[in-house]
């Protein structure tokens, strides 16, 4: 009983509304700045973020800067007559509309099939057999290789006289054709090649989805009586479509830049006819023939269709809470 | 691989499945191996052209070896003395640059996941799309900035020769363009590190620069292998930045990968086995890497 | 070391679309020095913030956390001479146990080597993981892992121990033995600790005193018998014990004889020495512990006994927990009310008996607001040992 009274007289004081909390002001904030989590991490991120934002950032703002001027030939441009007229001229520009046209037609081709051959390699791969790790191996492997170097093996490859290509599709009676001279066929020839290279990179991102998905679903389709191909495609691959998204990015967003591969297949900065894409184009406006603010209006329209990629796929991935 | 979590969802293969059972194994191998001839065959006749002389170029079929009076290291010996001093160039500020993007990616990738503060995630996204923008939105910029505003070999010319010069321009351009990836890749990592592991550090006493040494860093070593043969690869493989910034083939700088896109270069043709070998040349330290580190190597391309 | 005093601390949390969330609503609490205090509530009650914000880990939006008389709002959390197990463990996996637990003597110290060494080793022997000192936490069972978690804690020698749900991970078993344990290391160093749990057997038994919290606000503080036998409101009153009080929403009624408590299926009269706590004409929610209901056979004679109808019975050996339907009719469902009753008594589910619900364990609360109104008489209180 006694305790009670003690412990009612606890309650009370516990539950006494306190009123001299109203301290706030005189603490330091400078004390409260300094020890901010915001200011100990910026030694970490502040030095990269200065020196990535510079190249990036900075750079992408003078290349805009630039593209107003009319800099072409040697010397610094002059940056007091600025105008929009370097953009005119590529509306007005024919080779810029093929330029365009050829980059269309290879991001769109380009994409679906690495999209395409990655898959069936992913799905090929993903279950147990034999020297599986050896395969994906193999089938990654040109990834990592450098476009000038598989540039030289393709250009052997497509060899109008000796090419492998050229002796396969001779056991049909076939050809020669002439595959990176022909107008007709290069574009396609330089798609080919670079499908090669990259179908392995769709297939990593695949088979990491395809791990992540529960064996319970397989068993599951499995148990309803769905064969193989069916459970692939009602089951399995709807649940890829972030790794169809994020690779999808990757592969439009190399498709807009692509030039090391071009210049090394056809030994310069003149891409045979037929496959100058809006990257090659731009690297000989600039680099060849000096027209360094044409060049550059070039590049910054290719940063912005880069950006119309880029920022619907970061934004949703922020929603998302992937960042 | 993806082999050990799938293996149970074929274990309940339906009875009347078995007896095609071995049919359909045997289609998926046979389509396994025509599919890794499929992405040899290009690397494979690459290579025996390479040691074929001009007489069993035009004699023997592209991919079949040569005999023995057909092979010959000579072009091999000759690509390699042409590439030698690109070789080295290449490595030069190919290391450094892969190291340096590696620390100061994972610094950013620390400061911007495992320390707390708003608006980390504006400054990431800042990161993030730094790892897609096209070099063809910069790179005049780039050389602008190197050849007439930093000047280095001018600036710095008593400590360094005019090819010393090109190389540092070229190991800072790479840094700066490799750390969006890297912080990507790190940051991938450290979302999954404890939280509360951190904050027990903190109560422990540990500053935000002493929890980075003594705990991430030590957590982040797998991510680095990771990190080094991913941007190891890119970095050596990179041709842009080489092309725009060294200029010349001629150029002492000059990387592996600029010395064999006009390597052998004749009017009366391109000289194939001797550009096979060069081909190899470059590509092998990239080959050994990635054959060595094969997973790692797929980690990197994954995230 | 002084007291440490929470003094009506609020924390809100802005959301990324301008929604604010009131996780802790104006908590005060003044924690003794060397007391064990157990913050308890259901999930999302704000015990963890609670607890985060006196390490530090978390800032405060307004009201002082002071250690004496000392604030210590903007105090970092490393100068806070606190040390915290984490329900993870929280331990360093790349370091073996003897490196974990020097890590903190080594960062908030600038104590000499073979010094840490030697408190290391004592800690180590004294929590039994003396053989473990070079093992990696991946080496250890989830048992080891806690008791090195909790040694890296006792080496530093804080002024206070903070526990977020330290057991949780652990399987019945060992957490009943780790409670003990903990009590025993807790009273040997006499080091105030506020421990957070979901779980209210841990909160009955291991605290000197239980605070108790729901949707961020402070429900009562008091020793686990205080909170058991007279709950400030009825969230206390449900939440403490096991089975769960029972309530039954009632209407105050004066008649003649006196005043009386008319609920659904039967009326309460009530001695007007209770009654006189009552508001008038108030509805209040009458309550009462399952294990003071008295059930026996034959049919209602008493002034507090009510026929029900029992329902289910599950028997857990040494009790029966009977539940109950008011009423001799088995058709008629209504909110079951549960019992418990001696395990070797025998009752067949169907059956109709007499419910006795004596008027000194009853217990009132507001009908409204929920506060206590009326609580059980003591005299017969004290001797009793909850049940959890």
């Amino acid at each position: 009983m006694k305790r009670l009274v003690a412990f009612l007289r606890t309650v009370r004081t516990e539950r006494r509304v306190r009123t001299d909390g109203g301290t706030a002001d005189e603490r330091s904030t400078a004390g409260r700045w300094r020890d901010s989590d915001f200011l100990q991490s910026a030694p970490f991120w502040g030095p990269p973020l200065v020196l990535m934002g510079l190249f990036v950032y900075g750079a992408i703002g003078w290349n805009f800067l630039l593209s107003l001027t009319d800099h072409s030939g040697f010397g610094r441009p002059d940056y007091t007559d600025l105008g929009l007229q370097n953009y005119w001229a590529m509306i007005q520009d024919p080779s810029i509309w093929e330029a365009t046209r050829n980059t269309v037609v290879l991001l769109v081709v380009f994409t679906l099939a690495c999209l395409a051959v990655g898959l069936v390699l992913a799905i090929l791969l993903d279950r147990e057999i034999r020297f599986g790790r050896t395969f994906r191996t193999v089938y990654l492997l040109p990834f990592a290789l450098s476009f000038i170097v598989t540039a030289q093996f393709w250009r052997w490859m497509y060899n109008v006289n000796d090419g492998i290509i050229n002796q396969f599709f001779g056991l049909f009676g076939l050809g020669p054709y002439n595959w990176l001279g022909d107008p007709r066929l290069v574009l396609g020839a330089v798609i080919f090649a670079l499908v090669w290279q990259f179908s392995g990179y769709t297939m990593v991102i695949y088979l990491a989805a395809l791990r992540s998905i529960p064996t319970a679903q397989y068993e599951a389709a499995r148990v309803d009586g769905a064969g193989t191909f069916r459970m692939y495609r009602r089951v399995i691959v709807p649940q890829l479509r972030p790794a169809i998204v994020s690779a999808t990015v990757v592969l439009v967003l190399f498709a807009l830049k692509a030039f090391d591969f071009l210049y090394a297949v056809f030994d310069g900065y003149r891409p045979r006819q037929g496959s100058d894409i809006l990257a090659t184009k731009m690297m000989r406006e600039g680099f060849n023939n000096s027209e360094w603010a044409y060049s550059s209006a070039i590049g910054l329209t290719l940063f912005v269709l880069s950006l119309a990629v880029i920022a619907p796929y970061l934004y949703t991935q922020y929603k998302r809470g992937n960042l | 691989m993806t082999d050990e979590t799938v293996s149970a969802g074929r274990t309940v293969a339906d009875e009347r499945l078995s007896d095609r059972f071995d049919l359909t194994r045997v289609g998926l191998y046979a389509a396994l191996v025509g599919l890794t001839i499929f992405y040899l065959i290009p690397v494979q006749s690459g290579f025996v052209t390479s040691i074929k002389t001009s007489e069993a170029l035009i004699n023997t079929q592209p991919f079949a070896p040569p005999g023995p009076d057909g092979a010959t290291v000579e072009k091999w010996a000759f690509a390699f003395d042409a590439l030698s001093r690109g070789l080295v160039n290449s490595l030069v500020f190919t290391v450094p640059a892969t190291i340096l993007c590696a620390v100061l990616g994972s610094m950013a990738a620390y400061g911007l996941t495992l320390v707390d503060w708003r608006g980390q995630v504006a400054v990431f996204v800042l990161f993030i799309a730094g790892i897609f923008i096209p070099y063809q939105s910069v790179v005049i910029p780039l050389t602008q900035f190197w050849s007439q505003y930093a000047m280095l070999d001018h600036r710095l010319g008593l400590v360094l020769s005019s090819h010393q010069a090109t190389l540092l321009e070229l190991i800072i351009t790479h840094t700066a363009y490799g750390i969006p990836i890297c912080t990507m890749l790190f940051r991938s990592q450290y979302k999954t590190m404890s939280w509360e592991m951190i904050e027990a550090a903190r109560l422990d006493g540990a500053s935000v620069s002493r929890i980075y040494r003594r705990i991430v860093l030590p957590l982040s070593i797998p991510m680095f292998a990771v990190v080094f043969i991913f941007q190891f690869t890119q970095i050596w493989n990179e041709f842009l930045f080489s092309l725009t910034l060294i200029g010349s083939v001629n150029d002492p700088a000059a990387s592996t990968t600029l010395i064999l896109s006009g390597l052998g270069e004749a009017l009366e043709g391109v000289d194939y086995p001797l550009r096979m070998a060069g081909a190899l040349i470059t590509a092998l330290p990239t080959l050994i890497v990635y054959l060595l580190f094969a997973d790692k190597f797929a980690e990197g391309v994954r995230v | 070391m002084a007291q440490t005093t929470l003094d009506n601390i609020t924390k809100v949390f802005t959301e990324d679309d301008g929604n604010e969330i009131v996780a802790v609503d104006g908590v005060s609490i003044d924690i003794d020095d060397g007391e064990f205090l157990v913050l308890v509530g259901p999930s999302g009650c704000g015990k963890s913030t609670t607890l985060r914000m006196i390490a530090g880990l978390e800032s405060i939006s307004s009201g002082d956390i002071r250690l004496g008389d000392r604030v210590i709002n903007d105090v970092p959390a490393k100068n806070r001479d606190i040390a915290m197990v984490f329900q993870s463990y929280a331990l360093y996996p790349h370091m073996t146990v003897r490196e974990n637990m020097s890590f903190g003597l080594e960062e908030s110290t600038d104590m000499a080597d073979d010094e840490i060494a030697r408190r290391v080793e004592e800690t180590a022997e004294m929590m039994g993981i003396a053989d473990l000192l070079d093992r990696k936490p991946g080496e250890l069972s989830g048992g080891q892992q806690q008791r090195v978690a909790l040694g890296r804690a006792i080496v530093r020698d804080p002024s206070v121990f903070l526990m977020d749900e330290p057991l949780s991970n652990l399987d019945a078993k060992l957490r009943a033995e780790m409670r003990t344990e903990l009590q025993r290391l807790q009273e040997e160093l006499d080091t105030t600790t506020v421990y957070v749990t979901h779980d209210q057997t841990e909160a009955m038994t291991m605290g000197d005193r239980v605070a108790i919290l729901d949707d961020g606000r402070l429900q009562q503080v008091g020793t686990p018998l205080e909170c058991y036998h007279r709950p400030a409101n009825r969230f206390v009153a449900g939440f403490v014990g096991e089975p769960s009080m029972n309530f039954v929403e009632t209407t105050l009624r004066d008649e003649p004889g006196g005043a009386v408590l008319e609920a659904d299926s039967f009326d309460y009269p009530i001695a007007d020495e209770i009654a006189a706590e009552l508001p008038e004409s108030s509805n209040p929610v009458l309550g009462i512990r399952p294990e003071d209901i008295e059930i026996s056979e034959g049919a209602p004679s008493g002034e507090h006994e009510i026929a029900a109808t029992i329902d289910v019975i599950e028997p857990m050996g040494d009790e029966n927990i009977v539940y109950l339907q008011f009423g001799d009719d088995s058709s008629v469902r209504g909110k079951s009310i549960i019992a418990t009753i001696d395990g070797m008594r025998r009752f067949e589910s169907g059956q109709t008996v007499t419910v006795h619900v004596p008027e000194s364990a009853i217990h009132l609360f507001d009908g409204a607001s929920g506060e206590a109104l009326h609580n059980r008489r003591l005299d017969a209180a004290d001797s009793q040992v909850p049940r959890l």
